[in-house]
């Protein structure tokens, strides 16, 4: 009876051992989407200390989240109407900011991924919260974020702002 | 005749007020208070920090509120509650506005004050002077405007506008 339930619980724990493997080595588009997000919002957040070579190395990094025709396009209160087209252009932006704002930090607290039928693309619904050093308002804003998967990787297509209050 | 109980040491002071006398009915309380707190705090009161000074001065940054989400299950919202906006991704970040119009409501902002379907409204919660400039919109018949109270700062950068029903989540509790 004794031999019996410790089979039982053995081949319980390796089930449960099995699921979580696959879940670790095969995970799915929307787990891979979240945790390249999460990877964003830290490569795009920078502190004051930063030193410069960081700076750039860090700039640049950004660039592997993006396809390289990526187009940006960005309508928030406050900000005046942008456009980016371009891997470049957004790098080119990115080191823009890093000298003009001495701290950054980005979080996504709320992310909601939708994956297509046909698991090549995915639309990704992201509240993005930014905070300023030196600013007393955190800076909200939602974003809708199109990925589109090259070889085994989800690379931004497509960012636009949503505006919830229209 | 003694029962087991009877006979038993008294439990210790640290174990009365760690665990309670009786260790059972005490966990049964937790489990009990644990699924109680998260019924309420899920489903009927969402606890909020407040950041940011768009309601300013009615709701202070750093301020801890709570979003009724009953508030609107016997009517619907009405002109001058302040609401809990969820935005589309989820709600762990959700604006606090007040509603100034309603659906189907022609609302516009001329030299700072309010007018609804042409008439001026008075908004005793606006205590900064305010010069905001806002053609007329109409809302539809799912729509509310929503404004933040604090009317000082310039209209480009304050959020506000139309919210579908959908995203208000409830009225804020004080």
């Amino acid at each position: 009876m004794r031999s019996a339930w410790l089979r039982l619980i053995l081949l319980a724990a390796f089930i449960a051992a099995g699921f979580l493997g696959w879940h670790y080595w095969f995970p799915s588009p929307e787990r891979v989407i979240r945790k390249d997000l999460t990877e964003l919002a830290r490569t795009a957040s920078f502190s004051a200390n930063e030193a410069p070579l960081a700076k750039l190395y860090n700039a640049q990094a950004l660039g592997k989240f993006f396809t390289p025709d990526v187009l940006i396009s960005f309508d928030a209160p406050g900000a005046s109407e942008r456009m980016l087209q371009g891997r470049d252009q957004l790098l080119e932006r990115a080191m823009g900011a890093r000298s003009a704002i001495s701290s950054l930090k980005i979080e996504f607290p709320d992310v909601n991924v939708t994956v297509a039928p046909d698991k090549e693309s995915a639309v990704a619904d992201i509240t993005v919260k930014g905070r300023i050093e030196g600013e007393k308002d955190a800076y909200l804003q939602e974003l809708r974020v199109t990925f589109q998967k090259s070889g085994s990787q989800w690379l931004i297509r497509r960012v636009e702002t949503v505006k919830t209050l229209s | 005749m003694e029962t087991s109980e009877e006979t038993a040491p008294p439990p210790s002071w640290l174990q009365v007020v760690l665990i309670g006398r009786r260790p059972t009915r005490t966990l049964w309380r937790i489990v009990l208070l644990v699924a109680v707190c998260f019924v309420v705090f899920n489903f009927v009161l969402l606890p909020i920090h407040v950041e940011g000074v768009s309601m300013f001065p009615t709701y202070k940054e750093n301020a801890v509120n709570c979003i009724n989400r009953l508030g609107y299950v016997f009517h619907e919202p009405r002109r001058g509650d302040v609401v809990g906006i969820r935005l589309r991704a989820g709600r762990h970040v959700m604006y606090i506005k007040r509603i100034v119009g309603l659906p189907g409501e022609t609302l516009a902002f001329h030299h700072g004050h309010l007018f609804i379907n042409g008439k001026m409204v008075y908004e005793p919660y606006v205590k900064a002077p305010c010069d905001w400039e806002l053609p007329p919109v109409t809302l539809e018949s799912n729509e509310y405007f929503v404004v933040g109270d604090n009317r000082s700062m310039p209209a480009a950068d304050h959020t506000k506008g139309r919210a579908q029903r959908k995203f208000i989540l409830g009225k804020v509790l004080l």
